[in-house]
């Protein structure tokens, strides 16, 4: 009897929750035949905590923290896009200081994340090595996040008004340090991962996502970028200062794993020089606006919406003129990212599912809320 | 937008009002496929953002999507009961419908028809009502 005509049969394979590729818990329902994904449900909710519900009965300032818990790689945007949404509600205008301060605590989060997806996604394919290197770096930003914040990931650092604090003695040189460090550790990750063989043969022309498809089912970030498709909320909707900021939205026409990986290697570089220039023009100044201690905004809706590591994360807030809002609700970029997945899975082996998977780089906690 | 929605749809347009770049428009459930339609058409590709709220005497089910070449926002919100609402899925104009449709459904209960895999999503399978309603969940 010859391979092809063994008789095969469909299997259905769950990979998750506990999974060391769904980087959390989520599972994938894969339809195999052979080797091959015939199809793929992702199952969400794992880590389903009720936040949109649970601020409904919070005051405004109470709220944030639970922000920190969605993206949890990076609190830092969740918390701009709250903070953004309830001071449009307010008309709030912040210090400039505090701006600046801000777009050093999201860009340096944004390396941060990035720096864990260069991580877990080369410990995905087999580059073991790289996920040592990846946490390296990323130690230097907690300290970073230690210094001002008290706290390594949950920071609830970017409050309604300004920021929780000023920046501490030494913070500034420490942070001029780390922007003279990466880009010749990224050099490195370069040599070691980026070109390498085994790396480019696994993620090169694999798990392709279509930039119409992509722009249709509501993705963005890196993985939209990867695509080509040059739309980044820093650009198309400035806060805080980024329109003053010169730096590149990078994109990569090959529509594959490989052009979202190159995406968010090249991204840490425009951080770095965002960073750079906000050290060099930080002004002085408070950091905090004057925000009455019982928050009640008008009556009335507002969207704040800012670019995460993963792409475009909203906050919609409606407030009925009470001190607790009617409604938040966060839309989270990995919510749409893992929707469009079982389109971009079709067809690819079970090994590529997990360098596919990974190349979304999702968060589950901002899924699940 | 708003005057072209107006042109086209008339009397289903209930309100509407241009806040800086956002256009925010209330429109009759009825007219929900065809306006989100004719916004694509438009240029308005991207569903930026699909959810809903329960104001109390009704659930306002919004829209949100965004023109990626000039940034201007169309947020589309139409009315519904609180229970019992059934509104047209929006699945075969924006594939970024379904998973937000099925996230409705589950928190809200609002069933959308034509939608190919309306299930939860968000909580179990048994879970019994709809937590996002508000006053309990029912």
């Amino acid at each position: 009897m010859t391979l092809s005509s063994t008789p095969t049969e469909r299997v259905t394979l769950n990979m998750g929750p506990q999974h060391p590729s769904t980087h959390g818990v989520l599972r994938l329902e894969l339809e195999l035949e052979g080797e091959v994904v015939v199809s793929c449900r992702p199952v969400i909710g794992y880590l389903h905590r009720g936040i949109e519900k649970m601020a409904e009965s919070r005051t405004y300032p109470q709220i944030l923290p639970y922000t920190d818990r969605l993206d949890y790689l990076s609190s830092s945007s969740n918390n701009m896009a709250y903070v953004q949404a309830v001071e449009k509600l307010l008309g709030l205008e912040v210090p400039e200081r505090a701006k600046y301060l801000r777009v050093i605590s999201l860009e340096l989060n944004r390396i941060a994340s990035h720096l864990v997806f260069l991580a877990t996604y080369g410990n995905d394919v087999g580059a073991t090595t790289v996920f040592l290197y990846g946490m390296r770096e990323r130690e230097m930003i907690m300290d970073l996040f230690t210094m001002w914040a008290g706290a390594r990931l949950t920071q609830s650092w970017i409050r309604i008004g300004g920021v929780g604090a000023d920046i501490p003695d030494g913070f500034v040189e420490m942070a001029k340090e780390f922007c003279r460090i990466l880009p010749a550790r990224l050099d490195e990750y370069d040599r070691l991962l980026t070109g390498n063989r085994i790396f480019r043969v696994r993620t090169e022309g694999v798990g392709i996502l279509p930039p119409d498809l992509g722009v249709n089912y509501g993705a963005s970030g890196p993985t939209l970028r990867g695509s080509g498709v040059a739309f980044d909320v820093r650009r198309a909707e400035p806060y805080e200062v980024y329109q003053d900021l010169d730096f590149e939205v990078i994109t990569q026409p090959t529509c594959d794993c490989m052009g979202r990986y190159q995406v968010r290697m090249q991204e840490m570089r425009q951080s770095v020089r965002i960073i750079e220039q906000c050290l060099q023009r930080l002004p002085e100044g408070e950091v905090r606006a004057k925000v009455p201690r019982v928050i009640r905004p008008p009556k009335g809706e507002a969207y704040g919406r800012v670019e995460s590591p993963r792409g475009d994360f909203g906050c919609y807030v409606v407030s009925d003129g009470s001190p607790r809002p009617a409604r938040v609700r966060f839309r989270a970029p990995s919510f749409y990212h893992l929707s469009v997945l079982p389109l971009m899975m079709r067809g690819w082996k079970v090994g590529d599912a997990i360098a596919i998977l990974g190349s979304i780089d999702i968060v589950l906690g901002e899924v699940d809320r | 937008m708003i005057e072209a929605l107006r042109d086209r749809f008339g009397e289903a347009i209930l309100s509407a009002e241009q806040v800086g770049r956002e256009a925010r428009v209330a429109l009759a459930a009825q007219t929900l496929t065809e306006a989100a339609a004719f916004a694509k058409e438009r240029g308005f590709t991207y569903p930026a953002d699909i959810t809903a709220w329960d104001a109390e005497d009704e659930l306002r089910v919004v829209y949100r999507l965004v023109n990626l070449d000039s940034g201007e926002h169309l947020v589309l919100t139409v009315s519904v009961p609180r229970s019992g609402a059934r509104l047209p899925s929006l699945v075969s104009i924006f594939g970024g419908a379904n998973w937000p449709e099925r996230e409705i459904y589950d928190l809200f209960g609002v069933r959308f028809e034509g939608h190919p895999d309306l299930r939860r999503i968000l909580l179990t399978d048994d879970w019994e009502g709809h937590p996002l309603l508000k006053g309990g969940s029912s």
